[in-house]
């Protein structure tokens, strides 16, 4: 019991510090062709709210636009035309989408040149501009 | 009763002493030189909450001090195109990694977040809108940081 207190006191200790676990990465050693058509541009179609694995959320919000950059393994590289998009842990990195087969794989970290996946592939409405 | 309220008073004056005093934003931005076309600017500001105020870390730029958090204050730095961190001298050390492209502005806001005994203070990169909707509000604390 008292070990318990322990470690719940432990756990509150934690979160209250900002204990986040740090962003998943997979180190991208060159771009990769991802064997599909890629749009330059596109604009969301719907609002798309996730929780990142590291427990933050995030909203991609309707009507956004987003610039092919380029591609990897993983999928086709889109960074925001306007504002910021980031991925939090115990850091915060600038992130950009990774989009395959219409659907949200997970960002690229361009000052990391790594790849954070997420947990499940997100469905994106797409619109072609 | 006549302790409490020289104690409020106190602290009162701690507070308001550790906020930025300088001028505001609007008064003095459009005095700042344009940089190199090459350069990128990134600007520094933490609004003026009252809690933590006492908590002004060092701003870090890939590994160099180039000012103070303080709050309700900001101060910008010209850099460069290329990638940087930014990490506050705080108990917790809470890094923000981003891009910067030639004539880009970047906004690192300075939050107040509790730690596990004093409040402590990290960075966020937001959005230019935001960046520039908030920082209106602080005083400029100093020449740019080198």
């Amino acid at each position: 019991m008292k070990r318990a207190a322990s470690l719940a006191a432990l756990a509150l200790a934690c979160a209250a510090a900002g204990c986040s676990p740090e962003v998943t990465l997979v180190k991208i050693v060159k771009p990769a062709d991802v064997g599909e058509r890629q749009l330059a541009t596109f604009l969301l179609g719907d609002t798309v709210r996730m929780t990142l694995p590291t427990g933050y959320e995030r909203v991609l919000v309707a009507g956004s636009r987003w610039n092919l950059v380029g591609a990897i393994a993983q999928g086709s590289v889109y960074k925001p035309a306007q504002g910021v998009l980031t991925v939090e842990g115990a850091n915060i990195h600038e992130a950009y989408l990774v989009v395959r087969d219409g659907a949200l794989n997970g960002f690229y970290l361009p000052v990391e040149q790594g790849y954070s996946p997420l947990g499940s592939r997100i469905p994106l409405v797409i619109q072609a501009r | 009763m006549k302790l409490l309220r020289m104690s409020l008073a106190l602290i009162a004056l701690t507070v308001l002493s550790a906020c930025a005093s300088g001028p505001k934003y609007n008064e003095v931005a459009a005095t700042f030189p344009r940089s190199n076309a090459a350069d990128g600017r990134i600007w520094f500001y933490r609004p003026g909450i009252a809690f933590g105020a006492g908590i002004q870390p060092g701003v870090i730029l890939n590994g160099t001090r180039i000012g103070e958090s303080v709050p309700g204050g900001f101060f910008y730095v010209d850099r460069p195109a290329g990638n940087y961190e930014v990490l506050l001298s705080t108990e917790v050390d809470r890094k923000v990694t981003f891009t910067l492209a030639p004539g880009q502005e970047r906004y690192i806001k300075m939050t107040v977040g509790l730690g596990v005994i004093v409040y402590r203070v990290y960075p966020e990169l937001v959005d230019e809108g935001v960046g520039r909707g908030e920082i209106v509000d602080t005083s400029y604390i100093g020449g740019q940081k080198k």
